[in-house]
């Protein structure tokens, strides 16, 4: 069985409506979203509110959609050819599958973390910094203080601030994976997206790695795609569970895992199938 | 048996196999190459023969062997030998030099004929600025025309060659500048006229240039008859082979060396001294002496131009194939017919070049930009910019490939990675893409070198000539001419070794320069190789 963290069931006490949430404390709306790969369709008229400076998670199982309801967030389905998008996904009430949205704008809103730590081949500093370069920052001061701030947000700064500018392909892939995290936080983004930010860790990278999302729902909101059950009890204020590309259940997280409302959830979460 | 084939023993043997073929085929020719060219610039012993011939009359032959081989006896029963029943005679092929008494620097003798072989100490050979080399004894030295001892030979022999170089440099730059200099003045006239726009103000201030000009050019070329006279002051008399003695100015004079009198460290300096002038001097006597500089210069110069011209080409072209056209049959269509462009025949794009660039393009621009020096024309004839071009053209499909399998190398994360942060598809190309695919376009580039600097039939067609008389750079503004044609090692061995009136004195020199050529590629590949290693260590992509 599940445990949930006492954080948690503290949490769950003053719950969020998440049907019936305030659009102040939504993050995303994601409304009626159907996307296909070709003919395929991989998610089926998706309609769920991601509220603000918490932690959601995705679990199902794999091929359940969970990833790319992920990656439809900061379009990053856009650069799959076949793929092809119906439904709108609101942030600040602006579809950001207007027309006239500005792809890169919208990312650097919407940071990204993959399920492989993919440090650029460049130093540790450049790594950092490279969102600020990006968008034309080259004060030298302004870098060497987002350097800072995002690397002591991502508790990286302690272990790499002698060697920030050696290269980041020398570090270990834990340490790789929370420079990633501190990379999509220079930018300041207003969401996190982690896509399975622990599958390819080992379990002491793993806890470190979930020390810092529970830090980092204080100043953002955080969406992560886990098939780790216990991790999403762990991490998450709210929880989705997706099926063959349909959102089952999306409840808080105690909910969900003490008392789920449908049967496959049930059926998932106590391991019969998955 | 059956257990010694699933071992797998049998193709470790043949890959060892092939490996070593290849490796034995490469040295062998390096040492080919090397022994021959390099024993060019050994001072070789200087041989007397006293030899009697068929009709019993006795003559002397000077000179270095060259060759010895072994004929069958029935080849030379025209000249009815009395030999006895040898079935082989052998016979050394001997320069004598000499050439203005005799016409052929090269005889054969035949070794019964020779009745004794000697080396003497004071066998000179003097290598000359024209008439190729003369092989004889110094018989005595004259200053101004008074007889003076022998051992001032290297003093007076030093005193030519600062004046020589000083004649040289008065020719070159000084005199060269100013005839530059009038040219252009000449060409600016005509511009003028043809522009309508001559007014007499300008022609009378062209016209006082010019004259100031020609009258610089009296004072230089009073000085260069003053030196000239300074250098032909001194002469020596020297006796040859057949007894005759000949007078040489010092002004023909380069080194008169007696290699018979040198220790092996002297016969070493005087072996690297030879290296270095063939390196830096000018070639003489339609190539068949001197050195190769002008070659090497221009070859090197013609190969960079090549890097630079499609290196940015090439690149630009993979991205556009490998990023942005779309995956369809057209971008499939095009990638076909860029392999295949690496299979056409290089004369082929010497063709192309000489039709397209020289005639269309170069006539066009000067018909645009150069409509005073018409009819000669500037651009529309082969030079070293269309020689580039083309080759560039010749090596693009190299670059394109090489470059295309770099870029669908990178792991997509890197680009995911790139875009999550809010870069754009061309700031991620600048900012990732390129730096870590860069080894991949450095071998690319590398190969391109390697197929460029080795080509020479297309550059026939396109720029390339025996005897160019100005380098492409030079101090004249301004200063690189890519509209001069330009010498080549390649082409400098096919001219050297199969055009040349004299192949037997040529074929040491042919082995010299190819050895030159490898060496010239090798070092531009090995600085390339040592480039591409530093950005392969510095973007090496971590095993997961």
């Amino acid at each position: 069985m599940i445990t949930v963290s006492p954080q948690n069931i503290l949490d769950s006490q003053n719950k969020l409506d998440l049907a019936n949430m305030s659009p102040e404390q939504k993050a995303l709306d994601i409304h009626n979203l159907n996307l296909f790969y070709g003919e395929k369709q991989a998610l089926q008229n998706i309609t769920m509110a991601i509220p603000k400076g918490q932690v959601t998670a995705f679990i199902g199982p794999s091929g359940c959609g969970k990833s790319t309801l992920l990656r439809c967030i900061n379009r990053m389905n856009d650069l799959v050819d076949s793929c092809h998008i119906e439904g709108e996904i609101n942030l600040h009430g602006q579809n950001i599958y207007d027309k006239h949205v500005d792809v890169a704008a919208l990312r650097r809103k919407v940071g990204m973390v993959f399920q492989r730590p993919n440090p650029f081949p460049k130093s540790i500093y450049e790594n950092v910094i490279y969102g600020l370069r990006i968008m034309g920052e080259n004060n030298r001061r302004v870098l060497d203080e987002a350097v800072e701030n995002s690397l002591k947000a991502a508790a990286l700064w302690n272990e790499v601030k002698d060697r920030l500018h050696d290269s980041a392909l020398g570090l270990s892939g834990g340490q790789q994976q929370r420079l990633v995290i501190a990379r999509a936080i220079a930018i300041e983004p207003e969401v996190l997206l982690l896509d399975e930010p622990t599958s390819a860790l080992d379990p002491i990278s793993t806890l470190t790695i979930e020390e810092l999302i529970n830090d980092l729902k204080q100043q953002f909101t955080v969406v992560i795609v886990t098939h780790n059950m216990q991790q999403a009890a762990r991490v998450s204020d709210q929880t989705a569970f997706m099926y063959m590309g349909d959102l089952i259940e999306y409840s808080d997280t105690n909910t969900l895992f003490t008392t789920p409302v449908k049967k496959k959830t049930e059926d998932y979460i106590t391991g019969r199938y998955g | 048996m059956n257990n010694w084939f699933k071992s797998g023993s049998p193709w470790i043997w043949l890959s060892a196999g092939g490996v070593s073929i290849s490796l034995i085929s490469v040295v062998g020719l390096l040492y080919l190459i090397a022994s021959h060219g390099l024993s060019y610039f050994w001072p070789s012993t200087l041989y007397q023969f006293d030899m009697i011939d068929q009709q019993g009359k006795p003559h002397t032959v000077i000179g270095e062997i060259y060759d010895r081989e072994k004929i069958p006896v029935k080849q030379l029963a025209h000249m009815d030998l009395a030999l006895g029943d040898q079935e082989y005679l052998e016979r050394y092929l001997v320069k004598t030099g000499n050439r203005e008494l005799v016409s052929l620097d090269f005889r054969w003798i035949l070794v019964p004929e020779i009745k004794k072989t000697s080396t003497p100490k004071d066998l000179v050979v003097i290598e000359r600025r024209t008439n190729g080399n003369f092989y004889g004894f110094i018989e005595s030295l004259h200053l101004d025309g008074e007889q003076v001892s022998l051992d001032k030979m290297d003093e007076l022999l030093a005193r030519v060659t600062v004046f020589q170089s000083e004649i040289e440099r008065l020719q070159k730059s000084d005199i060269g500048a100013i005839n530059y200099q009038i040219e252009r003045l000449r060409l600016q006239e005509r511009k003028y006229r043809l522009q309508e726009k001559l007014t007499p103000e300008k022609e009378q201030e062209i016209k006082a240039k010019v004259a100031a000009l020609r009258d610089d050019y009296l004072v230089l070329e009073k000085e260069l008859m003053a030196l000239r006279a300074k250098v032909a002051r001194d002469h020596i008399k020297v006796r040859a082979m057949d007894g005759q003695v000949v007078t040489i100015n010092f002004e023909h004079i380069l080194k008169v060396e007696a290699n018979n009198q040198y220790s092996f460290l002297e016969k070493l300096a005087t072996f690297f001294s030879k290296i270095g002038s063939f390196i830096v001097d000018d070639p003489r006597e339609a190539n068949t002496e001197g050195g190769v500089f002008p070659a090497i210069f221009g070859t090197v110069l013609m190969v960079l131009l090549m890097t630079v011209i499609v290196s940015p080409l090439g690149v630009v072209a993979a991205i556009y194939l490998h990023e942005y056209a779309g995956n369809n049959a057209l971008t499939k269509l095009l990638r076909i017919a860029v392999i295949n462009l690496a299979g056409v025949p290089s004369i082929v794009y010497g063709v192309f070049g000489l039709g397209f660039f020289v005639y269309m393009v170069g006539g066009s621009l000067d018909q645009l930009f150069y409509p005073e020096t018409l009819p000669s024309p500037t651009f529309g004839t082969p030079g070293v910019l269309w020689s580039a071009l083309t080759l560039a053209i010749l090596t693009l499909p190299v670059v394109i490939v090489s470059t295309e399998e770099g870029l669908a190398r990178i792991p997509s994360a890197m680009r995911h990675g790139s875009l999550a942060l809010g870069a754009t598809k061309a700031e991620t190309l600048w900012r990732i893409i390129l730096p870590i695919a860069s080894p991949a376009i450095m071998t690319g580039i590398i190969l391109a070198i390697a197929r460029a600097a080795g080509e020479v039939a297309p550059l026939m067609l396109v720029g390339v000539v025996k005897m160019a008389p100005n380098l492409p750079l030079d101090g004249n503004f301004p200063f690189l001419h890519l509209d001069r044609k330009f010498m080549h090692l390649g082409f400098h061995i096919y001219d050297v070794g199969f055009q040349s009136p004299n192949v037997e004195a040529a074929r040491p020199l042919v082995y010299a320069t190819a050895l030159l050529l490898v060496t010239i590629i090798v070092a531009l590949n090995m600085t390339a190789v040592s480039i591409r290693n530093r950005l392969r260590e510095k973007y090496r992509m971590l095993e997961h």
